[in-house]
């Protein structure tokens, strides 16, 4: 039961900055996720909640409580290892029981308690294994299973899942997401994996170079990203990204998709664009899609284009295709017959491209 | 003809196994029999007659005593011991900070330990006897203690801090997280598994305390403090050689090392990490 907030927090090994002044307040009970590429310091700002890593500026409260000075063992935060870490000369039992056991808990309680995580987890039969009998899904239980039993104010995972194989780790998501929801307790989690931060996550914080780059639930990080970073970096196929230059045709404004293909820029953003030679365009795969009879609406615009290469997934299908010269995906959803080389004609959703400015890269509003 | 390429193989292995083995079995052999018989040319391979009397006399079981043996037994036992329990003690925590700690001039404080261990004790000896003379702690076993710790604590923590290394860190943690102090983490988790490691540490110095001739030679000079390895120069008088008192000695300083290493050789085996961390 308890929040976890940082502020101004400064992390710098030598003159290289891991993690630059951030400021975050995680209230309790929120799963709040932090994603990004390899490096970004999300790891980082985890060991530094942790206690595991000191801090060079700022100050970090859990439970409203200042915890900069205190010792990892004092701060009643539980953490979960990518490598799961489990001690490997001890069973399952006594890996559940040890925070307790140094806690100087009487034997009855920690009977009980890991009774209570070996409930919750499931992990019953393994109570007198060895880690090293246990397969992959398994320690990671354990691993879970040793953070509940200390009931800690806050837990705290470190990429928990990227060791695992992809169809574990999909059913270990879930179970990490009923666990939150058992438990009650705040979370914060770190993965480099969008597909996990969007499910999991109440909020999702996007770092890049010790910088967050933006905060929001995940659909509002996913329709509006702040800038071409967090628009390729969140969705899977990543958005399509390419720079148009502006046109000026009839008092209207185009961008040029590519020679001849010219997409109406929307009228609210007139005034900007007009001072603007060129700008970067996103449009998500789903959001271009082969057009069918049906999607003829005022906000639909079409053209037409060779297609590239197909690739037929069964539930979608997606068609690769060329606009000044960049590669851009399209999405579809019916499973029509459709041949390389042919030209057929695509509808983008004006409402829902994303207009970056060329040099900040940022979005235009 | 496979038949006759194993047979030969056999034969070969064999002959390769009496040859290592051969000095060895000599000693053995030798400290079971009169000084006579080992001096017969042309060699007399198996006694004709077997005794115990060099070692009824070394322990003075009859009353006669040769050589102070058991004492001598008693000196290399205390010595090896307790010098390697501090070397271990030591080198330990040395191996665990150069392992887990950043600090200023780890390479060159690194280097420098081994470099310790390039130069030839032997060089040391004189300085040794010297200093130890000086301050009076020459012929005591204090003084050889300080000498074999000396030796062994640079090899201790080059081996132990490869094991330490072994070791993912987050096992410690995931311990302080746990609840753990650093010493607690060390003790209850890092300790356990660097267990093995520590272990093949610790023969080690035993082994180089209870062998070690060169410079136990210099600065032990009487049964107060001399080990088995010097206590065989006992044996040397002027005009004879008591080779079958010699052999014997050997013995006694062979058996007790060889036990040792059986015993410990079972918790060397490492592979004891496995398991937590998926590698």
């Amino acid at each position: 039961m308890a929040n976890v907030e940082l502020k101004n927090l400064t992390k710098k090994y030598g003159d290289v900055i891991a993690v630059q002044n951030m400021d975050l307040f995680i209230p309790h009970n929120e799963f709040l996720v932090l994603v990004g590429p390899s490096g970004c310091g999300k790891s980082t700002t985890l060991r530094m909640i942790a206690g595991l890593e000191e801090i060079t500026g700022g100050e970090i409260f859990i439970d409203d409580q200042l915890v900069n000075e205190k010792d990892p063992k004092d701060r009643n935060v539980s953490m979960v290892f990518q490598n799961y870490a489990l001690y490997p000369h001890m069973t399952v039992e006594e890996n559940l029981g040890f925070s307790l056991k140094i806690a100087k808990v009487d034997k009855k309680e920690i009977e009980e308690r890991v009774k209570e995580a070996v409930q919750i987890l499931g992990l019953q039969e393994l109570q007198k294994r060895k880690p090293s009998q246990l397969s992959g899904g398994q320690r990671q239980r354990v691993a879970m299973g040793r953070a509940i039993v200390r009931r800690p104010d806050a837990f705290l995972f470190d990429e928990p899942l990227s060791n695992l194989d992809a169809k574990l780790r999909t059913q270990m998501r879930t179970e990490i997401k009923k666990l939150h929801q058992k438990l009650q307790t705040t979370i914060v989690y770190v993965t480099h994996d969008q597909v996990e931060a969007m499910t999991l996550a109440d909020r999702i914080i996007i770092m890049k170079d010790g910088y967050i780059e933006q905060i929001g639930s995940p659909i509002d990080v996913f329709n509006n990203p702040v800038n071409v970073f967090v628009a390729t970096f969140i969705g899977s196929p990543p958005m399509n990204i390419l720079t148009a230059n502006i046109i000026k045709k009839d008092a209207k404004l185009f961008f040029e998709l590519d020679e001849n293909i010219l997409m109406p820029c929307p009228e609210s953003k007139f005034d900007y664009l007009s001072k603007k030679e060129n700008v970067i365009i996103g449009i998500r795969p789903e959001d271009i899609t082969p057009t069918i009879s049906s999607n003829s609406s005022e906000n639909i615009w079409n053209f037409e284009k060779n297609i590239d290469l197909v690739e037929p997934l069964g539930t979608e299908t997606q068609i690769f295709i060329k606009l000044n010269n960049k590669e851009i995906i399209s999405r579809m959803y019916n499973q029509r017959e459709i041949k390389i080389g042919q030209k057929i004609e695509f509808s983008i959703n004006l409402n829902k491209i994303h207009i970056f400015d060329k040099d900040t890269e940022k979005v235009i509003k | 003809m496979k038949q006759i390429k194993k047979i030969s193989f056999w034969f070969l292995v064999m002959f390769l196994l009496i040859l290592i083995c051969m000095p060895g079995i000599w000693i053995f052999v030798s400290a079971f029999r009169p000084n006579p018989e080992i001096l017969a040319k042309p060699a007399n391979w198996i006694p004709d007659r077997w005794t115990i009397h060099q070692f009824t006399q070394m322990f003075s079981i009859n009353g006669y005593v040769s050589v102070p043996a058991f004492k001598y037994l008693m000196n290399s036992v205390i010595i090896s011991s307790v010098s390697t329990v501090i070397a271990i003690t030591i080198g330990m925590m040395g191996g665990y900070a150069f392992a887990r700690f950043n600090f200023k001039g780890k390479n060159k404080i690194f280097l420098g330990l081994m470099l310790a261990r390039a130069v030839p004790g032997i060089s040391l000896s004189l300085p040794l006897f010297i200093l130890f003379a000086k301050i009076g702690i020459i012929n005591t076993s204090f003084g050889v203690i300080l000498v074999y710790v000396a030796m062994n604590v640079p090899f201790t923590i080059w081996l132990t801090d490869g094991f330490f290394r072994q070791i993912p860190k987050e096992m410690s943690e995931v311990a302080r997280t746990d609840g753990c102090t650093r010493l607690q983490a060390f003790w209850n988790v890092e300790l356990p598994l660097a267990g093995p490691g520590i272990g093949a540490a610790a023969i080690f110095a035993f082994l180089l305390s209870w062998n070690e001739y060169a410079l136990a030679s210099i600065i032990t000079r009487t049964v107060h403090s001399k080990t088995l390895p010097i206590g065989m120069m006992d044996y040397l008088d002027e005009f004879t050689i008591n080779w079958a008192g010699m052999c014997a000695i050997a013995v006694v300083m062979i058996v007790p090392a060889v036990i040792l290493t059986f015993i410990v050789q079972k918790h060397l085996v490492s592979g004891l990490t496995f398991g937590g961390v998926k590698g």
